[in-house]
């Protein structure tokens, strides 16, 4: 925790472990549970409706350090919370005198949930004689994906192919000479791929000799450094202020996307202060032209396009040596 | 067709935000034009659960009799419009987490509405016609025309009885300020913050706009490091409850305009956390400084009387 509070907090860390996962009552294979991305993954083919989850948790606490603290009254819970639907359930978790671990159920309700649900834990106790405060919480929360069937905890861009030219979806037909699109305005950024562009999907599978391999990389890393500077200027422009004009870290991708590219866009800022000059500088406009060759540099970083170039000039040196040899 | 000349399709239907963005044009936003509804609806995915609560009429003639009721006072449409559209588009909330019904609503089924609610008022100087800002039309649950009242119906109401939401949408700071924190997801909060509202409301507190918005600042501030839930725990709502709320859409009555629905019969969040909350929301808010005001007519000398303003002839 960064917060300064005022009283005392745990120094010891919080450890939280899923022993197990149900839906409607059955156990899920642990595979669905991936311990070092501190994720679950609860989609299931087999059970696409399912209405009830629960994952049972135990947790350590720094007993040690509890025991010989000012604390009294400690309670451990478990929150589960997610932003789209507004939904947080907190459940307390009972101690076990014996291992002195913490352990607990936390339902999941599907239809309180969309997407993408985060757990954590907080030790919770009476200081000072105010009840009820925050005396630590784990350091990194669980990421509950109600879509995905792998436990992964970054989330990959989603690619989605589309008929520019004779498909279903009006609004691309004025694009339909684009090999692909990228699209920042819904939940999760997607790039539209355009399957009425001759090759390009066929070229991205890139399967075959190591030229081909070297040019899907290629292509690929420049979709993907579009996708980056995409996002990062929809963020930047989606920031929503606090009462004080100060811009508020945003929540779900675009969080994700400020806080992997702003070290690279004005390094030597800390988060915050990175946040605030960007926004002023978008805002007002002053050094917004300047801020570009950063973004780029940052997005193109993020895309590995230096990898993969490096990787294709290697490639085509060596087909035309393979030629003239 | 109808009175107001849009021409309504029968059931709602999903809106990527991208196609919805792209066709917010300045004569959209200021209602000179209509959105154009072929080239949406192409871009829209239908709903393919059948049931009555994607139908179009019963949200149109609710919100044609908002328009009517409150023809003088658009604002104060929000707190009788709030509960009634609840229960009439009755969703479960990963449902109403999805922004495309929202766009539907707002550009397709009744863009006339969000232009009646949120246009500004024309600017005088040059006689440019006022707008709607974008976000009214696709934005987030507290800025969308539609999500912000469902959302603060949904997190405002207690069980079945959204009187507590038809007060926190009475107060444009409530729904302004209030509905962006996460504070209030925990149901006892919320309740409390209304309760703490009333009791102010009631004692005709001079500044009510700023007391609410120190309010939500105290409350959001100490709940950095004061954990609420523990203080005042809450049930889950009962999932059964709000299925059978749900699926009684199709057999249900249009909901009454001269009193409140009820909504789902999902449980109440317990009395003694919302209590425990009020008493102590209570002492923030008699705490909490009020934001300094550049106006403070009261306190602030007229500008004749100290004046360092000089008239040159």
């Amino acid at each position: 925790m960064n917060t300064l509070f005022p009283y005392p907090t745990l120094v010891g860390e919080i450890e939280v472990r899923v022993k197990q996962v149900r839906i409607d009552g059955k156990p899920l294979s642990l595979s669905v549970v991936s311990r070092p991305q501190r994720a679950v993954a609860l989609h299931q083919v087999e059970r696409p409706n399912w209405e009830d989850g629960s994952i049972d948790l135990e947790v350590t606490l720094p007993e040690l350090e509890l025991a010989d603290g000012p604390w009294s009254e400690v309670a451990c819970v478990a929150i589960l919370t997610e932003g789209s639907t507004n939904t947080r359930v907190v459940r307390r978790l009972q101690r076990d005198r014996l291992s002195s671990t913490w352990s607990g159920s936390v339902p999941v309700l599907r239809a309180m949930h969309r997407d993408r649900a985060t757990l954590n834990v907080s030790a919770v106790a009476t200081v000072g004689g105010v009840a009820g405060r925050t005396i630590g919480t784990a350091d990194e929360a669980w990421i509950i994906d109600l879509l995905a069937r792998t436990p992964v905890r970054q989330r990959e861009i989603e690619i989605a192919e589309a008929d520019f030219r004779d498909g279903p979806q009006e609004w691309l037909r004025p694009f339909k000479d684009a090999p692909w699109l990228v699209e920042t305005a819904g939940e999760m950024p997607t790039i539209l791929l355009n399957s009425s562009f001759e090759g390009i999907t066929q070229l991205l599978k890139g399967s075959g000799n190591p030229l081909e391999k070297a040019a899907s990389g290629l292509v690929a890393a420049q979709i993907a450094g579009e996708a980056w500077t995409a996002m990062f200027h929809s963020a930047v422009a989606d920031l929503e202020l606090d009462d004080d004009g100060a811009p508020l870290i945003p929540s779900g991708w675009r969080e994700s996307v400020l806080r992997t590219m702003l070290p690279d866009v004005l390094p030597g800022l800390a988060l915050a202060d990175a946040l605030i000059e960007v926004h002023n500088r978008h805002a007002a406009g002053y050094g917004w032209a300047e801020l570009q060759s950063q973004i780029h540099f940052a997005a193109s970083r993020r895309a590995q396009v230096p990898k993969n170039l490096t990787t294709a000039v290697r490639a085509i040196t060596r087909s035309q040596e393979g030629a003239t040899r | 067709m109808n009175g107001s000349g849009v021409d309504i399709p029968d059931r709602l239907a999903h809106l990527p935000g991208a196609a919805a963005s792209k066709h917010l044009t300045r004569g959209v936003l200021t209602g000179q034009e209509q959105p154009p509804r072929v080239a949406l609806l192409r871009a829209s995915a239908p709903i393919a659960d059948q049931s009555a609560r994607w139908e179009c009429a019963p949200l149109r003639e609710l919100l044609e009799e908002a328009m009517r009721r409150f023809a003088d006072s658009r604002s104060r449409a929000d707190a009788w419009l709030a509960p009634r559209l609840h229960a009439t588009l009755r969703m479960s909330r990963n449902e109403a987490a999805d922004p495309a019904i929202w766009n539907f609503l707002a550009l397709v089924a009744a863009p006339d509405y969000v232009i009646w609610r949120h246009r500004s008022p024309a600017e005088a100087r040059n006689g440019e016609p006022g707008s709607v800002s974008p976000v009214r039309f696709t934005g987030p649950h507290y800025n969308q025309a539609f999500a912000r009242l469902w959302w603060a119906a949904e997190l405002f109401r207690n069980g079945e009885n959204y009187r507590p939401a038809e007060i926190a949408c009475g107060n444009q700071d409530v729904l302004n300020t209030a509905l962006r924190l996460d504070a209030i997801d925990h149901r006892p909060t919320a309740l409390a913050m209304v309760r703490v509202l009333e009791g102010l409301s009631a004692s005709g507190a001079s500044r009510l706009g700023d007391r609410v918005n120190a309010l939500c600042s105290a409350v959001n501030a100490a709940g950095s490091t004061l954990m609420y839930d523990v203080i005042a725990a809450d049930e889950l709502p009962d999932q059964d409850g709000l299925r059978d709320w749900i699926e009684g859409a199709d057999s249900a009555p249009a909901v009454p305009w001269d009193r409140l629905p009820d909504g789902p019969d999902d449980g109440t969040a317990p009395r003694d956390s919302v209590e425990t909350l009020t008493r102590l929301f209570d002492k923030f808010q008699a705490e909490a400084p009020l934001r300094i005001r550049k106006w403070q007519p009261a306190d602030e000398p007229s500008a004749q009387g100290v004046s360092l303003h000089k008239d040159y002839v």
